[in-house]
């Protein structure tokens, strides 16, 4: 049974991420009929197994990809219009915090010099200032000791705090993560998990998190989406979860060893 | 996947290579100092041990030709009218573009397999600004300097064979090169080597950005960065030499 994509609900009017009816990319379609919205401070999640298109999703939310059909709307301004317009998008880019699968980090540049890269481009700061924010987001992510280390030279773990560091250079509006914790042990998973919690709570911005681990359902997640074959086969919280018959959430959890 | 075609790509990474020449010290230009660094400094004992014995194999060649027609004696000569303008700039050319367009299209194809790429995109980042404008500025500086140096070092090749194997004195070898050598022809060379700079550097850039996102892409972009590189290098010097044949006066 697929979940019905009317329509997103009133809760979501405050919403400052909003997907709406998303089918793309334009030439293969991957992802079909899409609907999701991320209020302000609130933390939702989109599972699935693996290639059920929760990269492409975030590929279309960032403007990697163009939709076929559908609407991105990033604090009321689409996303999916401004592909084409390459400043449109530059600003909207700004508003968005991306850690992707494996940080992403440029990997011969330092930690410092990373987290610096979107405060140059976007914000006119002097190298001086931007060296100087950038210092400080390393120490909000516990990171101060390892600026200067090449970012290729870092653990996966402390990779994947550095990106959230430079995710969070510009104060966006909606956090989004793929596979926040994937590779990491259990401690440095859960500690992922703490920190986010903690920036969040400091400066307030939605997260959405894309992930095959059932564990962050059970996590910081209040509103989950279940992904399957391109489609959003299931929502809600983790007792909907909990009592849906669908199968692929069943076996998403009975994969994991949670309660089915 | 392509998110750039190549003329794009080359116009945008001029547009940025301008840019870099008056921006304000930046990541951009820490990457062009590390860039100068791989692609120069690292290349030196290659460029250095390869021009050494290309002027020792040129002196011999050349020396075995005009033998028979007893014009031995003038083989320094011969080979100095044209090792500034053709053979220094090839020579470097082709053991940058061996050296380093797989480096280069390997590192670009690697951070596009790793999500690098698509990160800098996502964060509003120009990836041809942050990561192709410090390789073409680094290439640009790099080549002419190597290419002054493998002069030198020809010179040097066609000095060892002429005197120690030709038995030929240091005198008649340095009279020789007063009389061939023309700064015009270096200056041709230099010209030469920018040239090959931007293509080396576009078209390695260009085969990293465009790989696909699996691990043998990697290989596969390193491979088509030096077989386009070393055929469009070739192909543009023989342009040039048909252009100062066919126009003798031009230089």
């Amino acid at each position: 049974m697929r979940y019905s994509t009317s329509y997103p609900d009133l809760s979501d009017r405050g919403a400052v991420l909003r997907v709406e009816h998303l089918t793309g990319p334009l030439h293969a379609p991957v992802i079909h009929d899409v609907s999701l919205a991320v209020p302000s401070g609130a933390t939702h999640l989109v599972i699935g197994p693996i290639h059920a298109g929760k990269s492409m999703l975030l590929r279309h939310i960032v403007g990697l990809e163009q939709p076929l059909n559908g609407r991105i709307l990033l604090e009321g301004s689409r996303v999916d219009d401004a592909i084409d317009s390459e400043t449109h998008l530059r600003r909207l880019r700004a508003r968005l915090g991306v850690v992707f699968e494996g940080s992403a980090l440029i990997s011969r540049i330092s930690a410092v010099e990373n987290v610096e890269l979107p405060l140059l481009e976007h914000t006119g700061a002097s190298p001086a200032e931007a060296r100087e924010t950038a210092q400080e987001l390393l120490a909000e992510v516990g990171m101060s000791d390892v600026a200067e280390t090449t970012a290729e030279d870092l653990a996966r773990s402390s990779r994947r705090r550095v990106a959230i560091a430079r995710a969070l250079a510009l104060r966006p509006a909606v956090l989004l993560l793929d596979e926040p914790t994937q590779g990491l042990d259990s401690h440095a998973a859960h500690e992922i998990d703490d920190l986010l919690g903690v920036l969040q709570q400091r400066h307030q911005f939605g997260v959405l998190i894309f992930s095959h681990e059932v564990r962050h359902a059970f996590g910081m997640a209040t509103d989950i989406y279940v992904m399957a074959d391109g489609y959003i086969v299931e929502r809600g919280d983790r007792a909907a979860l909990q009592a849906s018959p669908n199968e692929t959430v069943r076996q998403l959890l009975h994969r994991r060893g949670m309660p089915a | 996947m392509r998110f750039i075609s190549r003329g794009r790509l080359a116009a945008r990474s001029l547009y940025w290579l301008g840019w870099l020449a008056f921006s304000r010290r930046s990541v951009v230009n820490s990457g062009v100092e590390r860039e100068v660094y791989v692609l120069g400094i690292g290349a030196l004992r290659l460029v250095a041990v390869s021009s050494l014995l290309v002027g020792l194999i040129a002196i011999f060649q050349v020396a075995a030709q005009l033998a028979p027609y007893g014009a031995e004696p003038i083989s320094p000569r011969v080979v100095t009218w044209f090792a500034a303008r053709e053979l220094g700039p090839v020579v470097v050319a082709i053991l940058v573009v061996a050296r380093s367009s797989a480096a280069i299209a390997g590192e670009l194809a690697s951070m596009n397999v790793a999500g690098e790429i698509d990160a800098l995109r996502a964060m509003g980042l120009d990836p041809v600004k942050y990561l192709v404008s410090p390789k073409l500025l680094a290439v640009i500086i790099v080549l002419p300097a190597l290419t002054i140096i493998a002069n030198a070092l020809i010179l040097v090749g066609v000095w060892i064979g002429s005197t120690v194997f030709l038995g030929y004195s240091t005198d008649r070898f340095v009279g020789q090169v007063r009389e061939a050598f023309l700064t015009r022809d270096l200056g041709v060379g230099i010209g030469k080597s920018i040239v090959f700079a931007l293509i080396i550097a576009v078209i390695a850039s260009d085969e990293g950005l465009s790989a696909e996102r699996r691990a043998s892409a990697i290989g596969a972009a390193a491979t088509r960065a030096v077989v386009f590189s070393l055929i469009v290098v070739l192909g543009a010097d023989t342009f040039v030499n048909a252009i100062f044949y066919f126009i003798p006066g031009l230089i």
